[in-house]
């Protein structure tokens, strides 16, 4: 599978993420020959346990989340970034989890977008919203080389491309910037080939990211 | 959702009965063994307290495959009783290994954990039926496989399932209820939780299969 990286959008101090940035960014990839080749989308789950008690608290994860990827439709991935679990399943595991009672998915988000072609890249650019909702929490990119597999050996590559993007995207004078955040995916046995569990660890990185650091919401 | 009955049979007659079997089913047997742990919500945990199965598939190549299995209440009422088998809710998503830990994170722990061996058919007999004949053995130290002991020496468990859905889980019923009639002289089929004990003829009709020579045709 190809390597990619998932950058969240980072908005300046005292700015707001808005639909607008996101057209500015998907103009950006035609900008620079990239081919729109069609929309993306990816669905996340915030899961949270349910106490019979409410007053007596077990030690259990505030962290859970679930996600279904654009690239793998029969699968899902849980993710429990504090304790660096990642863990695939088919798509059935979810009617498990709503059998089971014991955790239930309280915030839903969506992520979808186009994708673009550009020569041995793809790119995806997305908004992140609440699902029954066009309020725009976030925006995201994946950016994935398809000729390579190798965390590693994609990195100076991955590095260059990015630096392009950043070159084109800041004559558009946006207040913000694509972050990449770095991780250390051994940490959760996640091995140097590219897999989707480590598109699903990235997701989960980039959403604790965007909670701490993105302003709240602008209509639009 | 699953059509499922059960029963034992005696280990001297596991050969004759893998003999029909191999006669009736058409297909290869497959070796079976695996690792079934059965883990249980702590308490306050859930709306009401849950269960579930992580099964460990331990002659996967390369490595071992897990399964998550919850397993649902059975159908009851008339309609339930009038039918030979049992049919249930059941939900199956294959895992990746360290699945185990992130029930344990969650909040599930161990009740308790059996090892399974012995083979399995695979076929389809107008339903896609699966008959197991298997030890079920025990562990004395947590996950020690190795250390496996019989929880009934001398005896073994007949599972025969069926994947069904609303639709079509009466024609499941049927196509496993008739099947299993071919089983009777050497083992009892029955719903779950409803023992029938062994075929008290099963030795005469093991002895017959073995002489024979397998060339029996049913």
């Amino acid at each position: 599978m190809p390597v990619k990286w998932v950058l969240y959008w980072q908005p300046n101090q005292g700015s707001t993420v808005s639909t607008q940035i996101l057209n500015e960014a998907a103009q950006c990839a035609e900008s620079i020959n990239g081919v729109k080749e069609g929309r993306w989308k990816a669905t996340l789950n915030y899961y949270k346990p349910m106490l019979r008690d409410q007053s007596n608290h077990p030690d259990l994860p505030r962290d859970f989340l679930g996600i279904s990827l654009a690239d793998q439709p029969s699968k899902y991935y849980f993710i429990i970034r504090s304790q660096r679990i990642v863990v695939e399943a088919d798509a059935t595991i979810q009617l498990i989890m709503e059998k089971l009672q014991s955790y239930k998915s309280k915030v839903s988000l969506y992520f979808d977008g186009f994708q673009y072609q550009l020569g041995d890249f793809r790119l995806r650019v997305g908004r992140v919203v609440p699902v029954h909702s066009e309020s725009i929490r976030g925006i995201v990119m994946e950016v994935e080389y398809l000729p390579i597999s190798s965390m590693e050996k994609a990195r100076k590559v991955m590095e260059e491309f990015v630096e392009i993007w950043h070159e084109a995207l800041s004559k558009r004078s946006l207040s913000g910037k694509f972050v990449n955040s770095e991780l250390n995916f051994g940490e959760f046995g996640l091995a140097d080939t590219y897999t989707p569990q480590h598109t699903g660890v990235q997701y989960a990185i980039v959403m604790a990211h965007m909670i701490a650091t993105v302003q709240p919401v602008v209509r639009g | 959702m699953e059509c499922v009955v059960q029963g034992i049979i005696e280990t001297q007659h596991v050969e004759a009965l893998e003999i029909l079997l191999q006669g009736l089913c058409g297909v290869q047997r497959e070796r079976l063994r695996v690792h079934e742990l059965t883990l249980k919500s702590v308490p306050n945990l859930g709306v009401v307290s849950s269960e579930v199965r992580l099964l460990c598939d331990l002659d996967q190549q390369p490595e071992p495959t897990w399964t998550v299995k919850h397993v649902g209440g059975a159908m009851r009422g008339a309609g339930a009783d009038q039918i030979s088998v049992m049919v249930r809710t059941m939900i199956e998503s294959k895992v990746s290994k360290n699945a185990l830990r992130m029930f344990y994170s969650l909040g599930y722990k161990l009740d308790h954990e059996l090892l399974k061996v012995g083979f399995a058919f695979h076929f389809q007999r107008n339903a896609h039926i699966s008959v197991s004949v298997s030890s079920v053995n025990k562990m004395p130290k947590i996950h020690a496989i190795d250390e496996a002991v019989p929880v009934t020496p001398g005896m073994q468990i007949v599972v025969v399932t069926a994947p069904a859905t609303p639709e079509n889980y009466s024609e499941v019923a049927a196509a496993v209820s008739s099947f299993c009639e071919f089983l009777a002289p050497l083992v009892h089929l029955s719903k779950p939780f409803i023992s029938t004990g062994v075929v008290p003829t099963a030795a005469a009709a093991a002895a017959s299969l073995m002489s024979d020579g397998g060339g029996t045709t049913l």
